[in-house]
């Protein structure tokens, strides 16, 4: 379990100096604001203990450097690696054009495919495989939405994304309590 | 202090109304079937129903750490998880269940426990199953044919007799299936190997059955190859999703996943509004913290104490020096009420008084005892005479 601690120790030394930019600036933002400030300083600071080596961290790096006002909390968390990881947007700009012409080149292929299909085979066969063929495929397309950056991942590589992304979602909710708990008990 | 406490919780509920509240919601409303949920239900079954508010601080407090538990024995059938990418090829194939679309379609069949389909269609689908079989060897034979009749006239002869023994019954059908399905288990190699060895004994073994479905097609065989790697990840994805282990089947999976991820990013969003609600406090210990340049100190501090995440409490408690005797006073709550280590806290609790700095010495100190504690007393239910009762001498002791 060593693995696990050391990432929760990881993402929480990362994401104390985002905590201290979102108090310094809570003065001036109203309480929906400084949450979303929170939550994400955290996310950032999680897919920072990633160090870039997953799609994930560096989708959400990336997504969360294009807004302006966000920029500065996660120019102070990532420190010295903002260059390096923020370089990842340019690399998005080409998933995002792969993933339309993947779209279009396969509704053409399968609304050919389901023509054949028809013609072909029973009725009933179609029906039993074509319908568990299209819930994993429903299902895949709602995991894309999940996780971040998971619209330009064929599904093995979302399968190992999503694995990662458990793993430190599980560890950032277990700091994010634990702090949360020991605050709330020292408020005197 | 007591007082306040009531009130803070009450606030806590007021603006949760959402999972993290769930030890305290679930004894009143009944939640929905998510699996994490039910992880955190089993916590409250294995609790006395709480009298005092203090005591169900204890008890998320509790919840926490048993939450840890639970997590840390589904993590621990993964040892090299978070490390082991390239770790994955070492490990066996998995279960044939993904192994060839039939049996896939097959374990639809079976289990369908958190999916909605409609009944109409696992009916059709048993009856459909054998001459999908059929079919699926059927079309495994026709992709054979292509590939050999282009190289080995032997390889015809065989598929030759294959056919006449294909055109039995359906049964027959099923134990070949089985029969390659078990050859396959019983051989540890990976797919490619295996085709491999088939492609070889082909000319030597006509008559043999095993290793028949497998057909040397590059494109089955890459396919093969990929929904094996899918199938391991799946198992893996099974063993870190809690309530996993009864579903099989993609989609039944992917649901749970999805499921769980959605909770916990849910989570997410409402323990950072919890810390938003906190946060005037946050910027007070944290001035204070930095203040006194503690930080460096503390980061030294992490890598020597190489016990697990309750490193990142004590780091906590060396946030507030204003507030280190409450936390002490966490310290003291997590405790099995033990008369010794009552007296050793207390002391601690003086020292820090007296020191505003906190020497090198206290921190180990407290790491160590954090530590014993954590590893001893977790799953007691703690009486909440002991903890009012630190926190009233804590209370003491700060005005003095």
């Amino acid at each position: 379990m060593c693995s696990r601690s050391s990432l929760e120790q990881e993402f929480f030394k990362k994401w104390v100096p985002g905590l201290q930019i979102c108090s310094s600036l809570a003065k001036d933002m109203s309480f929906l604001e400084r949450r979303k400030a929170i939550k994400l300083s955290a996310d950032v600071a999680m897919a920072t203990a990633r160090d870039g080596k997953t799609c994930w961290s560096r989708a959400l790096i990336a997504n969360a450097s294009k807004q302006e006002d966000k920029k500065i909390i996660v120019r102070t968390i990532l420190g010295s690696e903002f260059e390096r990881l923020t370089k990842s947007s340019i690399g998005s700009v080409v998933c995002e054009k792969r993933v339309r012409s993947k779209k279009i080149l396969r509704k053409s292929c399968t609304t050919i495919r389901r023509v054949r299909k028809i013609r072909k085979s029973a009725p009933n066969r179609v029906l039993a495989s074509s319908i568990a063929k299209r819930l994993v495929k429903k299902r895949t397309q709602v995991m894309k939405g999940l996780v971040p950056g998971g619209e330009s991942m064929d599904e093995f590589s979302l399968l190992e994304e999503t694995l990662d992304y458990i793993v430190s979602l599980r560890a950032q909710v277990d700091v994010m309590r634990r702090l949360a708990n020991t605050l709330v008990l020292s408020i005197p | 202090m007591n007082r306040a406490l009531p009130e803070t919780l009450h606030y806590l509920e007021y603006i949760t109304g959402n999972v993290m509240g769930a030890p305290l919601k679930l004894q009143q409303q009944q939640q929905s079937q998510h699996s994490y949920l039910n992880e955190t239900q089993f916590n409250v079954f294995s609790l006395p129903p709480q009298a005092t508010q203090v005591q169900q601080l204890q008890d998320l407090i509790n919840n926490d750490s048993e939450v840890r538990e639970l997590v840390n024995q589904s993590m621990k059938s993964d040892p090299g998880l978070e490390n082991g990418w390239p770790d994955f090829g070492k490990y066996p194939i998995p279960r044939t269940g993904f192994a060839t679309t039939s049996s896939l379609e097959m374990d639809y069949s079976i289990s369908r426990t958190c999916t909605s389909p409609p009944t109409v269609v696992v009916a059709e689908r048993d009856s459909v199953l054998t001459d999908k079989m059929a079919s699926t060897i059927g079309r495994e034979r026709f992709r054979k044919r292509k590939a050999d009749k282009a190289q080995n006239p032997k390889v015809v002869v065989a598929e030759d007799t294959r056919d006449k023994r294909i055109k039995g019954d359906a049964e027959e059908v099923e134990s070949e299936v089985t029969e390659q399905n078990n050859n396959r288990e019983t051989s540890a190699d990976k797919s490619k190997e295996n085709s491999m060895v088939s492609e070889v004994q082909k000319p030597d073994y006509i008559h043999v059955r095993a290793r028949r479905g497998q057909a040397t097609d590059s494109h089955s065989l890459a396919e093969r190859v990929r929904r094996e790697k899918i199938s391991e990840r799946m198992k893996y994805l099974q063993d870190l999703v809690p309530g996993c282990n009864k579903i099989t089947g993609k989609a039944g999976m992917l649901d749970e996943i999805i499921n769980y991820v959605q909770s916990l990013q849910r989570q997410v969003e409402f323990l950072s509004m919890k810390l938003a609600a906190l946060n005037p406090r946050i910027e007070l210990n944290m001035d204070n913290f930095f203040a006194k340049e503690m930080f460096p100190a503390f980061m030294g501090s992490f890598p020597t104490v190489g016990n697990s995440s309750e490193m990142g409490n004590s780091a906590f408690l060396q946030f507030n020096p204003m507030q280190q005797v409450v936390t002490c006073g966490l310290d003291m709550a997590i405790n099995p009420p033990d008369m010794a280590l009552r007296r050793t806290t207390s002391t601690s609790i003086t020292i820090t008084l007296q020191q505003v700095q906190p020497s090198s010495h206290w921190e180990t100190d407290l790491q160590s005892l954090y530590n014993s504690e954590f590893l001893q007393g977790r799953s007691a239910a703690f009486p909440s005479q002991p903890f009012t009762g630190a926190l009233e001498a804590n209370n003491l002791k700060m005005e003095m």
